[in-house]
């Protein structure tokens, strides 16, 4: 049963990534990714890593794919084709319409043989504490190195960032 | 992580904490004397690594603290250190802020170190990723060079594909053998069958991204247009500490490697010959100083290349020696062009040096000095290092890549002579004086003299590579 899950699911995640590279209208790609995302996180689900299922929906699914939204806002691309503007025609929504339709199912599927809910749990099943555990002693000085890497991301992106808005405005702010 | 763990990584932690308190102290007081601190951690770092005796021999399973590891802690921070002068007046002129540059430069060392020390996978990835990041930021630091903002946006563009290529590399390797661990993650792929296709393909995955960070020739594209973008102090750490870096990490990966290096021998043949080929017939036309040291760093990647792909531990010294050569010339010949750049202008183009010879006679001679050893002149340091190399290609079988190294060599004599030609020969039209200052004298003289005595007397250098190889 969750070899077959695990088939449809792949299915789903490759054909999803699959419209959301070829999609021309950047929103379309982007509900096309989010759905891969999903199929991606039941995948991580069904090897034994829920922690990872659940930060795939919450950060990928949920923060990043808001972030794209809020950048394609900010950019304001154009919907291009004149199709576009006249609403999706059911070409457009059909394929995300069976995609979800497939994820809700393979859900509804997991959610009875769910292998974290039966007593004895496998030893390859990675529970949250396992994972903390891990990524907090043997992977520390990881963490820690990746931490810094994020602080100075963070000191560029703002240099950069301050440069181009002072470029913009120039003698505004000086 | 225990205390002695992580006392054994302290030039590393040192690195990594001076970057962030010069950057909290750099809020409040800000100033461009922040760099000569910086130059300070820097010493201090490669200090504590050459006189300190680690407790552990690896820490958390993720970097060695060998002599090997430290040898090149000592070398990144020493490089970080003279880039970090050099910048001293270039940040002045272009108004760039102390401690911000100061902190990016130190953490990029930091980077380096890991780097080279790492004994896993992901000791590697971390370890390039925290100097790639930093110099996407770094080539792009000159607030009004456009030229610089593309530069850095080529950089970030192909460096993200690279390190995508890279994590799904190590990725495939870790689902082929269950391991991050150097000798380990590579055990299991011997065989035929089994995983055995999967961890070929992630190393071939491997070879792309390290390819694109070394640019070699394949994935070579980026190099000019980075090279003639970013700010020349930053040029010079880029061609000389993180194309370095990966070589210093990749000599312990191959050395890992065991019977599986049979297998990537002719992609390796390829990349290297390729490289050579490619890095010299692009280096020909080109009349800017900039572009060409790029192209021919591909040539020199090249090199190290054949290096990597004899193996054993001569060809490995012979590899490390064109490393360190490379780069003190290298890492000289990017500080001339920094000493010579004014606040509207950096000499690039061969038209901008035409009779400098005449005005700047010490800092010319010693460009033609750096650029003739790069061309591998005797008795500079670069001849000494191309022989070892080719001599070594010779020694592991490698008759087709020893021919094309020397005819390499041979052509590369055309494009170093080029600018010495301009900076010498040609009628003096450049009038207006470009001065440095004496931290930048100071680092030429520094790097002038390395390159002289380790071609003169090699040997006490050669003793300590052969000691220190693992």
């Amino acid at each position: 049963m969750a070899t077959w899950i695990f088939y449809i699911l792949g299915a789903v995640a490759v054909v999803a990534t699959a419209m959301a590279v070829t999609r021309r209208n950047p929103v379309h790609s982007v509900i096309y990714l989010v759905n891969s995302f999903f199929a991606l996180a039941m995948i991580f689900y069904l090897l034994g890593a829920p922690l990872v299922a659940a930060w795939e929906v919450i950060i990928y699914a949920g923060a990043i794919m808001v972030l794209f939204l809020f950048i394609i806002m900010m950019l304001e691309l154009s919907p291009g084709e004149e199709a576009d503007r006249q609403g999706p025609g059911a070409l457009q929504w059909l394929p995300v319409l069976l995609l979800g339709a497939a994820l809700l199912t393979c859900t509804l599927l997991l959610l009875q043989l769910d292998p974290a809910a039966g007593q004895a749990v496998p030893n390859w099943y990675a529970s949250p504490r396992d994972f903390g555990y891990v990524l907090f002693h043997e992977y520390a000085l990881a963490v820690e190195i990746v931490s810094f890497q994020l602080l100075f991301a963070a000191v560029g992106a703002f240099y950069v960032g301050r440069a181009a808005s002072r470029e913009k405005q120039p003698g505004g702010q000086q | 992580m225990s205390a002695l763990e992580l006392q054994s990584l302290l030039p590393q932690i040192i690195l990594a904490l001076g970057a962030t308190t010069v950057l909290m102290l750099g809020a409040w007081y800000p100033s461009r004397k922040w760099i000569l601190g910086g130059v300070v951690i820097a010493l201090f770092a490669a200090l504590s690594a050459g006189l300190m005796t680690p407790a552990v021999p690896e820490v958390g399973n993720l970097y060695s603290t060998g002599s090997y590891a430290r040898f090149f802690v000592v070398l990144w921070s020493l490089l970080g250190a003279l880039s970090l002068l050099l910048s001293l007046r270039y940040a002045e002129i272009h108004d760039l802020p102390g401690s911000e540059y100061c902190a990016l430069i130190l953490f990029a060392i930091c980077g380096m170190s890991l780097l080279s020390a790492a004994t896993s996978l992901i000791g590697l990835f971390l370890g390039l990723e925290a100097f790639t990041l930093v110099f996407y930021i770094l080539i792009a630091f000159k607030r009004e060079d456009s030229r610089g903002a593309e530069a850095g946006l080529k950089y970030l563009v192909m460096g993200a594909v690279a390190t995508g290529f890279l994590a799904f590399g190590i990725s495939l390797i870790y689902a082929a053998s269950g391991s991050f661990h150097l000798p380990e993650a590579f055990a299991g792929l011997e065989q035929a069958g089994g995983m055995r296709p999967l961890g070929l393909a992630g190393w071939a995955l491997m070879l792309v991204a390290i390819g694109f960070k070394v640019s070699l020739a394949p994935f070579h594209l980026w190099t000019p247009d980075v090279y003639q973008g970013a700010p020349a102090p930053v040029t010079g750490l880029l061609a000389t500490g993180s194309k370095g870096a990966v070589f210093a990490s990749l000599v312990p990966l191959f050395a890992a490697l065991g019977p599986l290096k049979a297998d990537l021998e002719q992609v390796l043949w390829l990349l290297a010959a390729l490289s050579l080929l490619a890095g010299t017939f692009a280096a020909l036309p080109q009349r800017n100083l900039k572009r060409m040291l790029a192209y021919s760093s591909v040539v020199h990647m090249g090199y190290l290349m054949i290096g990597l792909l004899v193996g054993g531990s001569e060809a490995h010294r012979a590899l490390l020696f064109y490393l360190i050569s490379y780069a003190f010339a290298t890492l000289a010949a990017f500080g001339v062009l920094t000493s010579f750049s004014r606040v509207d202008d950096e000499p690039q183009e061969y038209a901008d040096f035409r009779g400098l010879g005449y005005l700047h006679p010490r800092r010319s001679s010693l460009l033609a000095a750096c650029l003739l050893s790069l061309a591998g002149i005797p008795p500079l340091v670069g001849f000494f290092a191309k022989f070892g190399i080719i001599a070594a290609a010779l020694k592991g079988g490698y008759p087709g890549l020893a021919v094309i190294a020397v005819l390499a060599a041979l052509t590369s004599l055309y494009y170093y002579l080029a600018p010495i030609v301009v900076l010498f020969m040609q009628q003096r039209d450049a009038r207006q004086l470009r001065r440095g200052c004496r931290h930048e004298y100071f680092v030429l003289a520094l790097c002038f003299s390395a390159i002289l005595l380790l071609g003169v007397y090699p040997a006490p250098l050669l003793d300590l590579l052969t000691g220190i190889l693992p």
